[in-house]
């Protein structure tokens, strides 16, 4: 079976390139363009990987992290943003994500990062 | 059972013309009311297209990045000529591709750069370089520096002289996005007045791009005195040492703007051997500029150099010999005043000042 990816993102271009090339490396890929979606998605379904941004409506990406991290400490998280700050970057692994993608973004190196994170 | 019957010619001169004024007005309002409607429909007519146009087009592109099976050329073919009818949707397609060509990069980037040639807005903005509404060069200007593609020079270099400040600003940014080597080759043909904003704009392009910083000593010499000052102020803010024998010859210069920024930038960069030339100007020199002077004594200077210019602080205005007497206090504690800015005894303490100030010069 698929591993089955829960990406959090509310660009729409941003989405549907992530999606089709998600699909293309043969994954099952679960959409959510907002925080709140996505915090309901995390309580019915489960997720071999979430790539989450970080500035989302709603419910912004960090308390999806800290949620996803009280639930289920398995589960890898890649963020995906337009920061580039530091401290942002050093506060998501302090929380316990497991790659940190800024854009813009190659989507093949984003493919080997899933690929990778999914295989530890 | 009456019957309804009207007859006009029966009817007051006052309820003729009311009657006309009412057919007039509802006319009116039908017309305005029809016109809401029109207007209302066609932009939701246009809404719809735009989005349906959107939804295909990153369908499109997608296909086009990550599907290695399809025939680029031939995809590229259809969709130019199944979708693109109107220069409405070359306008769409082109902020998609502004989009995304933020979102990626790598591989991806080229081929969005392979998209806008193969569907024509390539062309279609060179067509609005060359119009003659303003908005559109800035539109096609915009999208070309934000892709980083290179558009024939005799296009872009009239913008630069453009009265248009928008223009002006986007033929500016154009050629810091694009040119590798020389990122500032425009400023030799500027001719009007590189504006505060143009700066700030290009000082934190320079340092956010990866681009060579060009040696700025190139335009200091431009007749365009706010170039020259820019010059001077990119001097002192990248360091560039091995100018600091043009920067003095700057003091000399005509324009009492690139002198200021002179003594700024000589002052910032603590070259004290700057002083003596400063003070053999003072006496021509502005109140604005004067005032400098005094600072850049205080920063690189002795109490001797300040000492020097006591036979001309007397003619001028009480700020600048404030001033002055703040800086004096600086080196010499034993000047009498104490508190010149405190208000109860200001105009002891000023009297005070001047008394010793003119002992001073007359060396008593």
């Amino acid at each position: 079976m698929s591993k089955r990816i829960l990406v959090i993102e509310d660009n729409p271009m941003v989405v549907k390139s992530l999606e089709f090339k998600l699909k293309k490396d043969g994954y099952t890929v679960v959409l959510a363009e907002d925080g709140r979606v996505a915090m309901q998605l995390l309580k019915d379904q489960e997720f071999d990987l979430v790539l989450t941004d970080l500035m989302l409506p709603f419910v912004n990406g960090n308390e999806i992290i800290e949620h996803i991290k009280n639930v289920n400490q398995e589960v890898p998280i890649i963020v995906l943003s337009t920061s580039t700050q530091e401290d942002i970057i050093t506060d998501a692994f302090e929380m316990g994500v497991d790659d940190f993608i800024t854009k813009p973004f190659s989507p093949s190196e984003l493919s080997l990062r899933v690929k990778r994170t999914l295989a530890k | 059972m009456p019957t309804l019957y009207f007859n006009l010619e029966d009817w007051s001169l006052i309820l003729k013309i009311n009657l006309i004024l009412s057919l007039i007005f509802s006319c009116i309002a039908l017309f305005f009311v029809s016109l809401v409607l029109y207007l209302r429909i066609r932009k939701n007519i246009k809404e719809s297209h735009r989005k349906h146009l959107e939804a295909r087009f990153i369908d499109f592109v997608n296909a086009f990045l990550f599907d290695e099976t399809i025939n680029k050329s031939k995809a590229l073919g259809d969709f130019k000529y199944s979708y693109i009818k109107s220069s409405y949707d070359h306008k769409i397609l082109i902020k998609q591709i502004l989009i995304f060509d933020e979102n990626l990069k790598g591989e991806s980037s080229l081929l969005i750069k392979e998209i806008f040639y193969g569907l024509g807005l390539y062309k279609f903005l060179l067509e609005d370089l060359q119009g003659y509404r303003w908005y559109y060069k800035a539109r096609a200007m915009f999208a070309f520096s934000k892709l980083g593609i290179e558009v024939p020079e005799n296009y872009v270099y009239p913008l630069l002289q453009s009265k248009r400040v928008e223009l002006r600003q986007h033929a500016i940014l154009y050629f810091l996005n694009t040119s590798k080597t020389d990122p500032l080759v425009f400023l030799d043909n500027l001719e009007g007045r590189l504006t505060l904003w143009q700066q700030v704009l290009i000082e934190n392009s320079l340092k956010s791009f990866e681009v060579e910083i060009p040696d700025f000593a190139r335009w200091l010499d431009h007749h365009e005195d706010s170039i020259v000052v820019f010059c001077i102020k990119m001097i002192l803010s990248f360091n560039q040492f091995q100018n600091i024998p043009l920067l003095v010859d700057c003091l000399d210069h005509d324009a009492e703007e690139v002198r200021y920024q002179a003594i700024q930038s000589l002052q910032t960069m603590e070259v004290s051997e700057a002083l003596q030339l400063m003070l053999t100007h003072f006496p021509e020199e502005t109140a604005q500029n004067k005032r400098s002077i005094l600072y850049a004594i205080k920063k690189m200077g002795t109490y001797k150099d300040l000492q020097t210019l006591v036979p001309h602080i007397h003619k001028e205005d009480e700020n600048l010999q404030v001033d002055f007497y703040k800086i004096s206090r600086c080196f010499e504690d034993q000047i009498p005043v104490k508190s010149l800015l405190n208000i109860e005894t200001l105009s002891k303490d000023w009297e005070d000042f001047q008394e010793y100030s003119m002992q001073q010069s007359i060396g008593a």
